[in-house]
């Protein structure tokens, strides 16, 4: 019982020294109050920002500001505070507490606004910067005007963007929302290149420059250009495009891979490929060195194609003389002649086929020189027998059964 | 003699030859690995490195429908990443005026509008603690060519502590919209323009519809009054590790039936921040807690858990991930019926003297109302380890956790005086006597002793009404060095605590509980 008296009283006499503690805290904090005495609250920037505290007492005050970038404490013995050119140079809400050995006195905001009166800086971006022709693509300019301390400007500040195109000069007038003033400008249909600037109050922005590439091409035609029609292995035949346009008829870019697919007679697939220059595209291609005949088809991948032709290949030569000597192991194949009874030139493949009794043993493949060749199947290798030959020369072939090699 | 002498020499000579040998060796490979450290390849270009997120505050997109062009996911993630990140770094250069990384996340003239600020903090010696709690962002803008965005940032909460030559001055939140302006440039997405202004505050609504209420100083559970009658609960096996390797669930399940068959309601458990892997907490982890929980459920159990076990560091700019740690545990058991409340921290004010009261205490109170916002159904606590802290951040718990281990005769005495005070209900969360007479500890209490200690607490708690939970179930084999340190004394004293002895045989004390 005694104890627990003892507590109350204890627990008593502690509430109260704590009142009482409490009580000259607050007759402390009581007796240094502030007034803001300048009541301005929304300033531009570039203006000195001043903020004077009327204390009912002089002491030590200091000033905490927090604005867009960041924070700073500011000290001051007689209420007065000037704010630092960061701070009062660049837009934004700035909050500040004043504060008295780190009890908040008093806290409010300022605003600084954009300084509208100086001369505009403009910062552009344009992107992207090249677009296909048509209409369909369009490139779009931001511009961010700001003053001389880089503030962006207020909202529905006017922006006069102009462009350049071929014969057109347009105008347009935008306005400014949250910082920044845009526009899509779309392609015309023709290919070339747009000028773009801006402008706000007297300040005028650099040239840019947007490149318009041609739109995709259309389907085109193709056509095969030959010194003659003889299938001689030895010539080359070209085979070009017309001009590929797009569909508004620009020249399509330089540079435009075109692919040739021909197909021969046995449906073997050859293939060449050109880049177009000036919109037409020439590829190349040798005769083939037997008869044959050609099917022709152009395409851009995935994109457009071309008609389809066909070309015809003459043999050259009909026939061919063949002479076997020394005990048949020397074959000379020729003279070989021409369409004008000319000598084939250099080069043209002859092949010999050596087999016994429907065995292959080997093929013996060489090239023409002076419209002759000539085969030794030598002791050596071939032992002495009957041998079956096929030579075969631009397409024509012969066979020889029997033939004993000695 | 003369031979001897030479041999000697010799030996010397050769020796020293060897020496040297091996010095010039040293010298010439020493020479050469100097000359071929330094940059290495990857750093000749400015190349992005994969970073982890240092920095993890609430971010929601409320809309990204623009006028410009729609904007992809992965840009989205990428502005939103750069965006934080230059928080952040701005963040670190007004706490120690380091300004590394601000060249990567803010333009040329933007650097500027930082660089100079904090050359006067510097000068002043003023250094500012800050993080933001949480971004709202609307995407005002993103040009055609994917190269600019304008973004609106709403009801930043900004959370700072300024300090003047290490004196803590002012502790403010301050709440504003800003606008911003990034450019892509070198593949970071810079800010160009940051412009603060007045915050529109939207108020966020909260459910009031709640699973566990307080009302007055009691405790209801849906719609009905609970009294906690429990125990700290660790398996017997993995002390302090519960959600380890070692976890079996059939374990659990066991023990939960011995805690309900000596007439417990309620159990305490300890998630570890490390453990449960920190700001990005794992899936695997999840599910064990979950196990818990429905086990608890099953047998009609409720349960306390605690977060945060072992967590050290209250630094600012730590918040934000710790923020995200209890995000995801909170939010995915916030419906959950068997968690009567969340226990922020295990006696938290341990960590005043070696990590700073205000730290410790700015970061309990913004845990608790993350918490609330995380999850409106269940309550919020804090475990304080003794009567004194009780009262700290009465107003943003729920109810009031402390801990008693001091002598039992004063404990009504100064419970009756400190809830004089608290007019919350007030839960005494660990208390208990270990059993721990022996080698290490001769003059220790005997299990008769705790079985009287227990038997006068019951009475005390009975008298009283108190909300209860002991420590603990088990004896332990192993105490982890984390918990009781490297003395064999104390971790000895630490390993009796439990009314279920190391054989699984019930010591007396388990006897007073059953009424």
């Amino acid at each position: 019982m005694n104890f627990r008296r003892i507590h109350i009283v204890l627990g008593s006499l502690i509430l109260i020294c704590f009142s009482v503690s409490f009580n000259t805290m607050l007759i402390d904090s009581a007796q240094v109050s502030v007034v803001l005495k300048s009541k301005k609250e929304i300033y531009t920037a570039g203006e000195e920002i001043q903020l004077n505290f009327e204390l009912n007492t002089p002491v030590s005050t200091q000033l905490f500001l927090h604005s867009s970038f960041g924070n700073i404490l500011l000290q001051s013995e007689n209420g007065q505070f000037i704010l630092p050119k960061f701070l009062s140079n660049n837009k934004g809400v700035i909050q500040y507490t004043l504060l008295h050995d780190s009890e908040q006195l008093l806290s409010g905001i300022i605003k600084v606004l954009a300084n509208t009166n100086t001369k505009v800086q403009l910062e552009s971006y344009i992107g992207p910067p090249s677009i296909t022709a048509g209409g369909n693509d369009y490139t779009m300019p931001v511009i961010i005007p700001a003053d001389i301390y880089d503030n962006p400007l207020p909202d529905s500040t006017e922006i006069v963007l102009k462009h350049q195109f071929l014969s057109n000069e347009k105008e347009e007038i935008v306005y400014t929302k949250d910082l920044i003033g845009w526009s899509t400008i779309f392609s015309y249909e023709q290919s070339g290149r747009l000028l773009l600037s801006s402008k706000v109050k007297e300040t005028s922005s650099k040239e840019f420059s947007i490149v318009v590439f041609p739109a995709i091409p259309e389907s085109f035609q193709i056509n095969a250009k030959r010194k003659h029609e003889y299938a001689d292995g030895n010539q080359i035949a070209e085979l070009i495009t017309s001009t590929l346009n797009d569909q508004y008829g620009n020249i399509i870019s330089d540079g435009t891979l075109v692919t040739f697919q021909i197909k021969n007679k046995k449906g073997v697939l050859l293939k060449t490929q050109a880049s177009t220059v000036r919109g037409i595209a020439i590829a190349k291609m040798l005769h083939p060195d037997h008869e044959d005949s050609w099917e022709i088809k152009a395409f851009v991948s995935g994109i457009a194609e071309s008609d389809t032709i066909h070309i015809e290949y003459e043999s050259v030569l009909d026939d061919f003389k063949v002479q076997f000597s020394e005990n048949n192991r020397e074959i000379i194949v020729g003279p070989l002649v021409s369409f004008m009874e000319q000598l084939i030139p250099d080069g043209a493949t002859v092949v010999l086929r050596i087999s016994q009794e429907d065995n292959l043993i080997d093929t013996k493949m060489t090239t023409s020189s002076n419209g002759v060749v000539t085969f030794k199947v030598s002791e050596g290798f071939y032992a002495n027998g009957n041998y079956n030959l096929k030579i075969k020369v631009l397409g024509v072939e012969k066979q020889y059964e029997n033939i004993l090699m000695q | 003699m003369s031979t001897w002498n030479k041999n000697i020499y010799r030996s010397v000579i050769l020796a020293s030859f060897l020496g040297i040998i091996i010095l010039m060796l040293f010298g010439i490979s020493q020479v050469l690995s100097y000359l071929n450290t330094g940059a290495d390849r990857s750093s000749m270009l400015h190349l992005k490195l994969e970073n982890n997120q240092v920095y993890l505050p609430k971010v929601i997109w409320k809309d990204t429908i623009n006028p410009g062009r729609p904007i992809e996911k992965q840009t989205l993630y990428d502005i939103e990443k750069d965006y934080l990140n230059a928080w952040y770094v701005r963040q670190v250069a007004y706490q120690t005026y380091d300004t590394l990384g601000v060249d990567d996340y803010y333009t040329t003239k933007a650097r500027q509008r930082i660089t100079e600020p904090i050359a006067v903090n510097k000068t002043n010696g003023v250094a500012i603690h800050s993080t933001t709690i949480n971004h709202n962002l609307l995407l005002d803008f993103y040009s055609a060519d994917g190269q600019l965005a304008v973004l609106t940032d709403k009801n930043v909460r900004e959370y700072q502590r300024i300090y003047k030559e290490d004196q803590l001055l002012l502790e403010t939140e301050i709440i504003s919209d800003y606008k911003v302006l990034l450019l892509l440039e070198d593949g970071f997405w810079r800010i160009r323009h940051l412009i603060k202004e007045e915050a529109q505050t939207i108020k966020d609504t909260i459910n009031t519809e709640r699973l566990v209420k307080i009302k007055e100083d009691k405790i209801y559970i849906e719609d009905s009054g609970f009294q906690i009658k429990g125990i700290n609960y660790y398996p017997q096996k993995t002390p302090w590790d519960m959600f380890g390797d070692d976890f079996d669930s059939n374990i659990i399940e066991q023990d939960f039936d011995i805690i309900k068959t000596i007439g417990l309601n309620t159990v305490r458990v300890f998630l570890q921040y490390e453990d449960f892997g920190k700001a990005t907490v794992k899936e695997e982890k999840l599910q064990k807690l979950q196990q818990v929980l429905d086990q608890a459920e099953a047998k009609n159990l409720k349960v306390v858990i605690t977060l945060f076990d072992f967590y050290g560091d209250y630094s600012v700019l730590d918040w934000t991930l710790t923020h995200r740690h209890a995000e995801q545990i909170v939010n995915r058991f916030r419906t959950h019926k068997a968690i009567v409340a969340w226990d922020i921290k295990n006696e938290p004010n341990l960590d005043f003297e070696s990590r700073g009261k205000e730290n410790v205490l700015a970061w309990l109170g913004e845990m608790a109302r993350q918490i609330k916002q995380f999850d409106p159904n269940h309550l919020v606590t804090i475990g304080w380890s003794d009567i004194e802290s009780a009262s700290l951040l009465m107003d943003e718990v729920d109810f009031v956790s402390f801990h008693y281990y001091e002598n039992i005769d004063d404990f009504e005495d100064l419970y009756v005086s400190m809830s004089s005070q608290i007019d919350k209900p007030i839960v005494l969360q660990e208390f208990g006597l270990s059993s721990s007479r022996g080698f290490w500890n001769p003059l220790g209490a005997s299990e008769k002793e705790q079985a009287e200690y227990y038997t006068q607490f019951r009475e005390i708690t009975q008298k009283q009404n108190i909300h209860y939970l002991f420590w603990t179930l088990y004896d332990f084999d192993n105490v982890p060095t984390d918990v009781a340190g490297n003395l064999p004394w104390r971790k000895h004293k630490q390993k009796y605590f439990g009314v279920i002895d190391v054989e699984g045989n019930r010591k007396e004390a388990s006897k007073f509980i059953r009424d």
